[in-house]
């Protein structure tokens, strides 16, 4: 399918960006897992749904241009309807990946080991 | 071979198969009409879309079981505003082997009230109660056998505390040396799937129902795609579409089936809130068995599974305040306010799509009854003891004393809120009123000959409670109906 590659593409640099803002101290390693988790669940969304998601995703991806992560992370605490839905679902997907994984997880990500390993 | 699983009769060769009764969904409706038709004799195949996964193999409420148990890895919405967040099993048993477990009778004033309106032939309350009696013991509902846990019993404290109704809900578990913690849910692969499997129905798993041939007014077979991917033809005389209040329509509509059909979506939904307490109340693994009933039927509270994971879900709309207190979360609890909406929704079967559009919309009133109902939720908590108070919605403030309340309902709205809901019923109401209904008295399709629905589908609205029983209840009723008509014809 020519979809998920297109998918990850348009998403994950997204959640990447919302979780380093979110969550500064979460280790790159646990980034990456909860972005890669979060594509997964969103290639299994109903079709219509994963549709909406890849129109929004796309665009913004587009209009992020050069600079997408200051981008992004502006417009991830927007509130107009069906945006704020697809940041709040990246931030579902991601947040609810790294605290069922590793419990202890700090609210800025890290924890008290310092590793998640 | 598990002696409870099914046989798999399908092997890749065959293109086709035929049945006298062709079941389609394998849940609250559909296994106990597969296991009752089976025991009368009937030629049964049940077809399920997801696969079977054997209790105890995945945690309960983890990521893991919405990826092998719920339709869509548990994301799935109504569209609206706000939309609201449901989620369906996909699996053998459907939402019986992942919901909470918790069992409510269906209110004689619901059951009233659906025959008037509906015009719902035979339907008497005296009756389907002593339906619901059977059931309860062939699921084995049973209070617990010993103290609920921390979380259930801060809501019947609190409830105390404010003189407010309560009560324990029972559950459909076996207790093995009356622990608490050891409870065996008694679903629908530990009950009515093996009986159906035992008087010879053939249970085909990971098989997918695209829609039914129809022939003027009958059906004659179903088209249906196996896990392999491979299409096949399953011809039948008799077709129940048990597949739940969103795949039921869509399967009939994408059939050609329209009439009254998928418009009329009802939904308990809810608004949820975490509470923190001085000490670790948290059980990751299951749900308080209380629930506040002083406000019902419109409104209700009880808790939810709270593991760390859905604690972050449930702090999420206001991370940077509420963020922190993800390092506690042993020491709290999620909770919710469910209210009976009379709002309605849609489904949408559009061609080309493989899973229908939902939408829900909630009315002026449902609005202000979730404000109401979070605020006295998070009175309930602070009665219970809770220190401080997390209400799930963007622009919520803490709430440590009942001052923070005003503000509560100041900063509420709907459209800022995280609405949800696990109770879906109604797109195919049962009854005789033709402005209304899109099956008789006894779950057949209006003018159709041989189609029926048997699920939560037929539930006129939502009953105010926990609508498994009422879903079972009436499954069965609407079987033996059936049964006794057509077993000649057969």
């Amino acid at each position: 399918m020519e979809r998920a590659p297109s998918l990850h593409f348009l998403v994950h640099p997204t959640a990447l960006s919302i979780l380093r803002s979110d969550l500064p101290k979460v280790s790159a390693d646990v980034a990456e897992q909860a972005a890669n988790f979060t594509v997964r669940r969103i290639r299994t969304l109903p079709s219509h749904m994963r549709i909406g998601v890849t129109m929004i995703a796309a665009a913004v991806r587009l209009i992020g241009g050069v600079s997408p992560e200051q981008f992004i992370v502006r417009i991830s605490h927007t509130h107009l309807p069906l945006i704020s839905e697809y940041f709040r679902l990246i931030r579902s997907l991601s947040y609810a990946f790294i605290w069922e994984t590793w419990p202890d997880t700090r609210h800025d990500g890290s924890t008290s080991d310092g590793s998640h390993l | 071979m598990n002696p409870t699983q099914p046989t798999q009769f399908w092997t890749e060769a065959d293109s086709s198969s035929s049945c006298d009764v062709l079941v389609i969904g394998s849940g609250a409706g559909g296994a106990p009409t597969a296991a009752l038709l089976a025991e009368a004799g009937f030629d049964v195949i049940v077809v399920e879309e997801g696969k079977w996964v054997e209790q105890g193999s995945v945690a309960p409420f983890s990521l893991e079981q919405m990826d092998q148990q719920y339709r869509s890895g548990g994301v799935t919405v109504a569209l609206g505003l706000p939309s609201i967040a449901y989620t369906e099993g996909r699996c053998a048993g459907g939402g019986t082997e992942v919901n909470s477990g918790l069992y409510r009778r269906p209110p004689g004033e619901v059951i009233e009230r659906w025959r008037d309106r509906w015009q719902i032939n035979e339907l008497d309350p005296d009756s389907l109660l002593l339906i619901a009696t059977e059931v309860e013991q062939a699921i084995h509902v049973t209070p617990l056998p010993g103290p609920a846990s921390k979380p259930s019993e801060l809501l019947r404290r609190g409830a105390e505390s404010l003189g407010w109704q309560f009560d324990e809900s029972p559950r459909w578990m076996k207790y093995p040396n009356n622990d608490v913690r050891q409870g065996q849910r008694q679903s629908m692969t530990r009950t009515y799937l093996p009986r159906a499997a035992q008087s010879g129905a053939r249970i085909l798993t990971n098989c997918r129902v695209n829609k039914l041939h129809m022939k003027n007014t009958s059906a004659t077979s179903a088209e249906v795609t196996l896990g392999t991917g491979k299409t096949a033809r399953i011809s039948f005389k008799y077709v129940f579409v048990c597949g739940g209040a969103i795949q039921t329509p869509a399967i009939l509509q994408r059939s050609g089936l329209h009439k009254n059909i998928g418009n009329s979506l009802a939904v308990h939904p809810t608004v949820k809130l975490a509470a923190r307490f001085s000490e670790a109340i948290n059980i990751p693994d299951d749900v308080p068995v209380h629930q506040v009933k002083e406000f019902a039927p419109d409104l209700s509270f009880g808790g939810s599974a709270s593991h760390a994971g859905l604690m972050a879900l449930a702090l999420l709309d206001q991370w940077s305040q509420f963020g922190s207190a993800i390092e506690q979360w042993r020491n709290m609890a999620i909770y919710y306010a469910a209210i009976t909406s009379v709002g309605r929704g849609r489904v949408i079967s559009v061609p080309g799509l493989k899973d229908p559009i939902v939408t829900y919309r909630l009315t002026r009133r449902d609005r202000e009854l979730l404000r109401s109902g979070l605020s006295r939720l998070s009175l309930l908590m602070l009665e219970a003891g809770a220190t401080e108070v997390f209400p799930s919605f963007r622009d919520a403030p803490i709430v440590r004393g009942r001052n923070d309340l005003t503000q509560l309902q100041n900063n509420f709205n709907a459209m800022k809120a995280s609405v949800m809901s696990v109770h879906l019923c109604s797109t195919v109401a049962m009854g005789e009123n033709r402005a209304l209904c899109g099956a008789d008295s006894f779950g057949k399709i209006h003018d159709t000959h041989n189609v029926y629905v048997n699920d939560a589908s037929l539930l006129p609205d939502a009953p105010g409670v926990n609508p498994q029983a009422s879903v079972m209840a009436i499954a069965i009723r609407n079987i033996r109906h059936f049964i006794s008509h057509e077993k000649r014809n057969v």
